[in-house]
Order: structure tokens, then sequence, then C-alpha cells
């Protein structure tokens, strides 16, 4: 492990029994979907080119690099349900209609355990699966496959494949005649090849040999035409290259597992061809450091008995002027020491609000806890309710009322008995005797940091990066009101200014246009002519208002540069009580395309975008959004998102966007889709931190489907302490 | 070639330079802990890591605290981290009370009886024992089931539940607990003073092992 820098040790490290926790937590005699041991080589538990019916522990995200003479396939693997496995793959096949000959394709896989392996019968686990099921498709094929494990040591799988896996040893074809490969823009489910075709029986073995080394065979149909240049079963010519045939159908692979995290593996295909992958896997449940190592709260103080504090229990204290800003001031400067910013307080004889700001802690309801503890040892005697509402961005969002004798009952007792006496409520936008913290408000903050920036899967260039100093600054000069903006300034890197397609960057420079030979905006595709400025640069300059009219309804007003393409203005108002699992929300866009390097310049390019969105949140931490609206180069259409985030705050989602500009004025993918990632820092390093890491993976950047890219989006600004998130983090309450 | 190599190398100087800075705070910044990451590893390959501090004597340390500090001390070992610690009282609640180290790592318990740890990384949140603590500080046998709940790394609290038989000790005067779930087996053992525990060997969870508690001052 010398190799690895503390960081990365502490990233990948697992801590084991937490299986043991959550094993107690599983009612007996539920089934368990079938857990893979080895990954094979499209990124899935499996054999080596063959499937097996197996699942990974539910919400298991790992990445697989699989590289033989005759592919190489990135994969990218989520278990985004106990039994729906997810891949997103990205591979590079070989095309004559490219000039460097080769493509970079993207695929997607989908793998559902409808049926659980009985330990105590013959009944195998069984799964259906679609391989790159969408887009052009080179390993396009359809699959049902059973899983039964014969002894501890040894499982066996057997299954009926079409498309790729049935390349040779055809019994049939059940469902009629497989048509060609989508050969236009790809990117669409190519639903009338499924399960079509030729179908062929696969079989494979993996045995356990030693505690971390496992030997596979298995019999496929894949014979990898396309590779081996056989143009008779290879489904599109382009694709054809000229590797030496495989000999037979038996591929041998031997599978080394190093820790609890990695895999590294060596196959034999046909006896003839060779391959090596390597496998990292993590779960978000097993962090390195599970309950942080942030500090000890301070203890709840219990009230002293009445007679002890007469005045204090009358609530005469209340009278004194000097009380109140005298309690303020030293609550404040207890809630600073926890991070936490007391906005604002309103006291009276029975009855204490604190408004705060959590800086630290990705769980809002570790804040909670921890501001009423202080409270507890802040407030006179007299005050019994204590009202915690959370701020964000100025915006009051939810109120937890508790009573001060609950928490000083229920110290360090189990969460659900502080969950259950406390009340949530939407916060009230203007109390009336609220008092803000002196001196918090105008407020400037600064940074300057390094940064990089990276752009992947570029098919000329896959790791493309810059690397520099960022300055940013933050100005608030009243609560929701922020004047914030950064300039970078790039050392060195790989990311240079290019035009789209295969124009230069002066003859694009030249053409003096914002649209493409279809007539379509170019507002994305053009992207990289942002790049590889050697000067100065300003990112985002912009001064945004929030606020909170109503109880139930927020608004955001942002005007200036929104992001590195775009300026303007963009207004926004949300619908969402407290309690919700809904929320609806509105949001209106005018913006102008920036110039490619002038920082306060602008193009020709000018467009009204604007959505209705709605927002669901199921409450076993899956949340969907629907926006409806148009987009930024004018089309019409609607986004899905779907999310699964996890009360640590890890979050895996994907989305799909369909607009009315057709296919081949998209271009290359047909339409846009991707998988978005954020995990925060502090499950890696144990520290209290809101700071994420992730990003988005799209299939391709284009022009149609894209929104404008404004930062402080309602729903994602005030999400983390609504009821769905506080709820979801109550057991941090006592941490 | 050469001068973009340079230009690179210097710039790269002046990245690190120049860090990270500002008035937001470092708090948990990416750079701030590569920053640590790479001194650590650097620390490392110098050897530095051979180099430990000589371990502070115990009753010297003991005998240090008594003399600051006129509250009510435990001194502490972890067992696991090779660490002894004096902390001090910071909080009592109904029967339940807070010791904290100075850099604010805290044990909290109830007579003696181990109820939750903060800031280890490995956390117990809370362990419900009334039943065994009745039977250990009466100095009678008995059968007892005990929860112990933690947070895990999915953001949630998760119980452990152990059965647990209390009974005597092999040493005279020592109370033994010991409890089991499934493959899990743990041995707590404790030494009653007048009603409370005043020494004792607890389990704190699966990954920090076992902690040593000695009273100081009650």
């Amino acid at each position: 492990m010398r190799a690895h820098s503390t960081l990365t040790r502490r990233l990948l490290a697992s801590a084991l029994p937490v299986a043991l926790l959550i094993g107690q937590d599983a009612a007996p005699g539920r089934a368990d979907p079938l857990i893979g041991r080895t990954i094979g080589a499209y990124g899935l538990p499996g054999a080596i080119d063959t499937p097996t019916a197996e699942m990974l522990p539910d919400s298991t995200l790992g990445a697989t690099v699989a590289y033989s003479n005759m592919a190489r396939r990135n994969s990218i693997v989520f278990q985004a349900l106990p039994r729906l496995t997810v891949v997103l793959r990205y591979s590079r096949v070989e095309s004559t209609e490219e000039r460097r000959g080769y493509i970079w394709d993207r695929s997607f896989d989908l793998r559902y355990q409808f049926l659980d392996e009985d330990p105590n019968s013959w009944r195998p686990a069984v799964a259906i699966g679609l391989q790159d099921f969408l887009g052009t498709g080179i390993f396009s094929a359809e699959y049902l496959v059973a899983t039964k494990t014969i002894n501890p040591r040894l499982r066996i799988s057997a299954g009926l494949g079409w498309g790729r896996l049935a390349q040779q040893g055809s019994i049939g074809n059940p469902f009629g005649h497989r048509p060609d490969p989508d050969d236009e823009e790809g990117g669409k489910p190519n639903v009338d090849q499924w399960f079509r075709g030729d179908v062929a029986p696969f079989v494979s073995a993996s045995w356990q040999a030693t505690d971390n080394i496992y030997l596979t065979a298995e019999y496929s149909g894949d014979r990898y035409a396309c590779e081996t240049g056989d143009t008779e079963d290879c489904p599109r010519t382009p694709w054809l290259s000229d590797e030496d045939e495989l000999k037979n159908r038996l591929n041998l692979g031997l599978t080394y597992q190093i820790g609890q995290n990695y895999q590294l593996t060596g196959y034999v295909l046909g006896g003839k061809q060779l391959g090596v992958q390597f496998t990292v896997a993590m779960d978000p449940r097993q962090s390195p450091f599970p309950s942080g190592t942030e500090k000890a709260p301070a203890p709840v103080r219990p009230r002293v008995a009445r007679n002890a504090d007469p005045e204090g229990w009358s609530g005469a204290w209340s009278a004194d002027p000097t009380a109140h800003p005298a309690i303020q001031k030293a609550l404040g400067d207890a809630l600073a020491d926890e991070g936490q910013v007391l906005e604002s307080m309103a006291l009276d004889a029975n009855r204490a609000e604190v408004r705060i700001r959590n800086n630290r802690y990705i769980q809002q309801a570790e804040a909670i806890g921890r501001t009423a503890r202080l409270m507890t040892r802040a407030l006179p005697p007299s005050v019994e309710t204590l009202v915690i509402t959370s701020s964000q961005d100025g915006m009051p969002t939810s109120s937890v009322t508790l009573r001060r004798s609950d928490v000083e009952r229920l110290e360090n007792t189990e969460a659900s008995q502080i969950s259950e006496a406390a009340v949530l409520s939407s916060a009230d936008p203007r109390p009336g005797n609220l008092v803000y913290t002196p001196g918090l408000f105008p407020r400037f903050s600064w940074s300057l940091r390094p940064y990089v920036s990276t752009s992947l899967f570029d098919p000329d260039e896959p790791f493309r990066y810059e690397v520099g100093a960022q300055l940013s600054g933050e100005y608030e000069l009243m609560p929701g009101l922020i004047l914030s903006g950064s300039v970078r300034q790039r050392a060195f890197g790989n990311k240079d200014q290019d035009a789209p397609g295969s124009l230069t960057v002066g003859e694009y420079k030249a053409l003096d246009t914002d649209y493409n030979s279809n007539g379509v905006p170019r507002v994305r595709s053009d992207s990289r002519m942002y790049s590889g400025d050697k000067g100065p640069t300003v990112p985002r300059l912009t001064l945004a208002w929030y606020a909170k009219p109503t109880e139930d309804i927020y608004s955001r007003v942002t005007v200036g540069l929104l992001e590195r393409a775009f300026g303007g203005v963009s207004g926004e108002v949300l619908w969402w009580p407290s309690n919700s699992r809904l929320a609806l929300g509105a949001e209106i866009n005018r913006v102008k395309k920036r110039d490619f390097r002038d920082v306060f310049g602008f193009r020709d390019y000018e467009v009204t975008t604007g959505h209705v969105s709605a927002y669901y949140d199921f409450q076993n931490g899956i949340s969907t959004q629907l926006d409806i609206g148009k987009y930024l180069a004018g089309d019409k259409g609607a986004t899905l998102t779907v999310t699964r985030e996890f009360a640590n705050g890890w979050r895996v989602g994907a989305w799909v966007t369909k607009t009315d500009m057709s296919t081949e004025d998209f271009g290359e993918g047909s339409f846009d889709k991707g998988v978005t990632l954020s995990i925060p820092l502090a499950w890696g390093t144990g520290q209290p931190s809101l700071r994420r890491v992730g990003g988005n993976i799209r299939s391709l950047s284009r022009d149609g489907g894209t929104r404008v890219s404004v930062r402080g989006r309602l729903y994602d600004t005030i999400r983390d302490s609504q009821s769905g998130q506080i709820n979801q983090g109550w057991g941090r309450f006592w941490r | 070639m050469n001068r973009k190599i340079t230009r690179g190398a210097i710039g790269a100087a002046l990245l690190a330079m120049l860090a990270a800075c500002g008035n937001t705070g470092s708090e948990g910044s990416i750079s701030g802990m590569f920053a640590t990451a790479l001194k650590q590893s650097a620390a490392r390959m110098r050897g530095e890591e051979a180099k430990v501090a000589p371990a502070p004597d115990p009753s010297a340390m003991a005998a240090e605290a008594l003399r600051v500090n006129p509250g009510p001390l435990i001194l502490v070992g972890l067992e696991r981290m090779g660490t002894t610690q004096v902390l001090a009282m910071t909080g009592q609640n109904a029967g339940q009370r807070t010791y904290m180290t100075k850099n604010e790592q805290a044990l909290i318990m109830r007579d003696g009886m181990l109820v939750g740890t903060r800031g280890l990384g490995n956390d117990l949140s809370v362990a419900e024992m009334s039943g065994s603590s009745a039977l250990i500080r009466s100095g009678r046998s008995g059968q007892a089931r005990r929860v112990m709940r933690y947070w895990t790394g999915d953001g949630l609290e998760r119980p452990l539940s152990l059965d647990c038989t209390i009974g005597p000790g092999a040493k005279a005067g020592t109370i033994v607990e010991s409890c089991q779930n499934g493959p899990l087996n743990i041995q707590n053992n404790y030494i009653v003073q007048g009603g409370r525990v005043t020494v004792s060997r607890q389990w704190i969870g699966p990954n920090l092992g076992y902690v040593t508690i000695q009273e100081l001052r009650p």
C-alpha cells in the first residue's frame, strides 16, 4: 500500500464490519440478490465475454479497464438498485469511416436479476440483460442467464444470447430477423433489434481456487467477427479489422483479488488472443471514517433547578435590553466555532429562534443537532421552545422546532427518538422580532487557489487538461444579494483552442457565424473555442438575488456572465413546502453568447430559454426531476433526471433530454443524455466539509437539448435542508 | 520543447507556492488535503515514521492532570491505537457524563459504563445497556441484551445487538460481561466500587476495539 498517498488510501480503504452492521437490519428470510465475485470484460459481474446473473452489492460504483488486441473497453458500473446493474462504457472501435482509423464509442448496458437464487433448492438466480442497447451497437447483445452456486467455491452459469453473443453456435431465431444496426446518428435505443435474430447458448464456470484467486472458463458465442475480418457475420463493414481468428469458442481467465477494492484479470480468448483488465470498486456505504473525525460536540447543559435561578426561570431577564445582544453574541461565537453562521435570532422569555448557515456538515441534521446543544448552553432557563431555521444564501428554508426538555432528556439516545420529538415546517419568511447578528453584512470572502480543469472522451485526445490559478470573490451586500465571480489564469495544459468539425480556428473565426451548415445555432459544439486562452479569463461574474416571498415560494434572479459561453439574465421561482415530496418550479433566461476571448464581449447569438420543472422525492433515496421547455438552441422538449442519493451525500444520477430538434440536426448521438456523480469529500477523508468531487459524464456535447449552466439553481440550493434530506440524516443529530 | 518544460515546471512551482489562500478558510480544501498527503508521504519516505515520540508515562500524566484540573478525570487507553490520554469531564446530564481530550475527542459514560464516543472516526453513537449495567453494578450474575448503535458510511445510524452473560471474573472483585452475536464475541471486564464502575476494559466497536478506562477522580 506504500505506493498510494494517504488520500487515495483513505478514499479506497473500507471498513469491513459495516457488513456486519448492515446484516443486523436485514429481515430474517429476506432473499438477497446473488452477488458476483469477478468482473467480466464488459465491466459487469460475469465470466469473460459472457454474462452471469450476478449483481454487485447495492450501490457499488466501479470502473474497469479491459484491454486486448481485439478490444479496448473502459466501463463504469453502478448497482443502481439491489437488482439492477447499469454500465456506461467507452470503447475504442476500429472504423474505416474515420481518418484516424478508430472511434471512441460509448455504450450502455442494463442487467436485471428478476429471480433470486434459492440456496436450499435447485433454483438458480436468473437475470435478463441488454448490452450496448443504444446507438451504433457494435457490442449489441441481449441475454437471459441463470447462475447457480454449486458449492462455496464453484458457480456455474448458462444462458441464451442474441446479437453479438450468437455470432456462432446458433440454434435458431425464434423472434425473427435482426435488422442491420443504425448507421446514422446513433444514440437511440435499438428496440427493433432486441432479442431478434440468431440465438446461441453459452456456459461459464467460476472456481475460487484460493482466498483471492478465481479461475474462469466459458464457452462463448462471440467470435469477434468484425475484429477478425469476417465480412459475413460482421453487421457493419466500417468495423472490419484483421486480427487473427479465434481457434475455438473456449475462453479462460484468472482473476486476482487485491484487497477489497481491486481486481486484476488475465485471459485467453479462443486459445489465440490475450487480454488483461483491472477493476476498482467502491461501496458508498463503506466509508473509511463512517462517523467522521470532526471533534465532539459540546454536550447539553441541563438547566439548574428552579429555586437556584428564580430570575432566569421567571423570564424576567427578557425585559433587560442588554440580554438579547449578549446572548446572541455568545451563541454566534460558539456556532462560528462549529462552522455555522448565526445569521439572525429572535428571542423572548420562552421561545428562541436561530437562523443558521451551515458551512461545515454534509448532513444538515448534524448542524441542527449541534446548534440545539449550544442553545441549551447559551439560553436562560425559561426558554423552552427552540426553533432552528436553516438558511441557504439568505433564504430561510425549513424550521426544526424542539422542546428544550426533549433535547435534555434525549441527549445521546437512538436518533429516532429526537426525530419523533422534532417538528419540521416551512420557515416563516419574515417573522417580526428577528434581529440580524451585527457585523455579518456586507460579507466579503475571497480565495486564491490552483484549479485543474479536465475534459475527457475527446476522440482525438481522450484526456485534455488545464492547470492554473483561480481567484474567486464573493460579496454579499445584504442577506441573499450576492455579487460573485472568479478570474482564472492558465499556467499550462493541453486544452487548446479548437474549432468545431474539421475547421481550423482561423477558418472558423473567418466564417464568423454562430450556426452550423444545417442552420442549427452553435451553442455547445464550439465550446472549445473558449479554451486555451493564455490571458486571464472570467468564467463567471454575476449578481444574484435570492429571496423567499412567501412561506413556500423561493425566488432567484441572476444577472451577468452566467457561464463561460453565455451571459444575460436568469430568473426562477420554486414552490416547495418543507414537508413536501413534490416541488414545482419555473425558470426563464434571456442570454447572449459570449465572445471567445473578449471578457466582456458578446457574439450575435441571443435567445430566450425557459423551463417548467417538477421534482419528486421518493422516500427511498430516489428522486426524479422533469423539465419541460425551450433549450439554448431554441429547440423545445423535455429532460428527465433520475437520481439516487444516500444519506451520506453521495449522488448518482442519469438524465435524458429529447427535443424537437431532428436527429440529423442533432448529429451523432441523436439526443442528449448522461450521468452525474457527486461524492462528498468528507466521505473519503473523514474531515467535515461541504465540498464535493464529481461531475457530469455526457455521452456527447452537442447543440440540442442543452441548458444555460447558471449557478445556484433553487432546488439544488435548498434541498439539503428540506424534509427529505433532513429525515434521511436524522441519525447524525447527536454526532 | 525544453523551454516549454521549464515553463511548465516553473508554473507548477508557483502554483504550489500559492497553494490555497483566502478568507474562506481552507477547511476541507482539496489542495490542502493533497498537500497534507504529500507531506505525509514525503515524511514517510524520509523514514520519519520510525521516530515515534516516547510515550509519556501514564502515571506522570495522571498526576499532572490531577494537579491542573479540579474536576472529574478519567485515564483512557485505546488499545488498537496504542494511545493513553487523560480526559476531563465537560458536561453532565442526568447521570450521563461527557469526558473530552484536549483536542475534543469525547467519551460518554454513565456510572462508569461506556455509552458513546465522539470524534474517533468509527464512533459508537450510543450503547443501550441498562440491563447489563444494573447487573454489573449490583454484582449479580445474569443475562442481558445490549444494543450498540454506530454511524455507518452511508450516513445512517445502525444497531448491533449482542446477547450478554454477566458473571464474576477470574480475579476476585472483577466482573465479566461476555457478549455474542453470530461470529462476534466480545468480553468487557469491570471493577465496581460504590455502585459504579471505576476500572474497566470495554469494547467500543468493530473498528476501534477495546478501551481501558480508569477513574482518576470521581
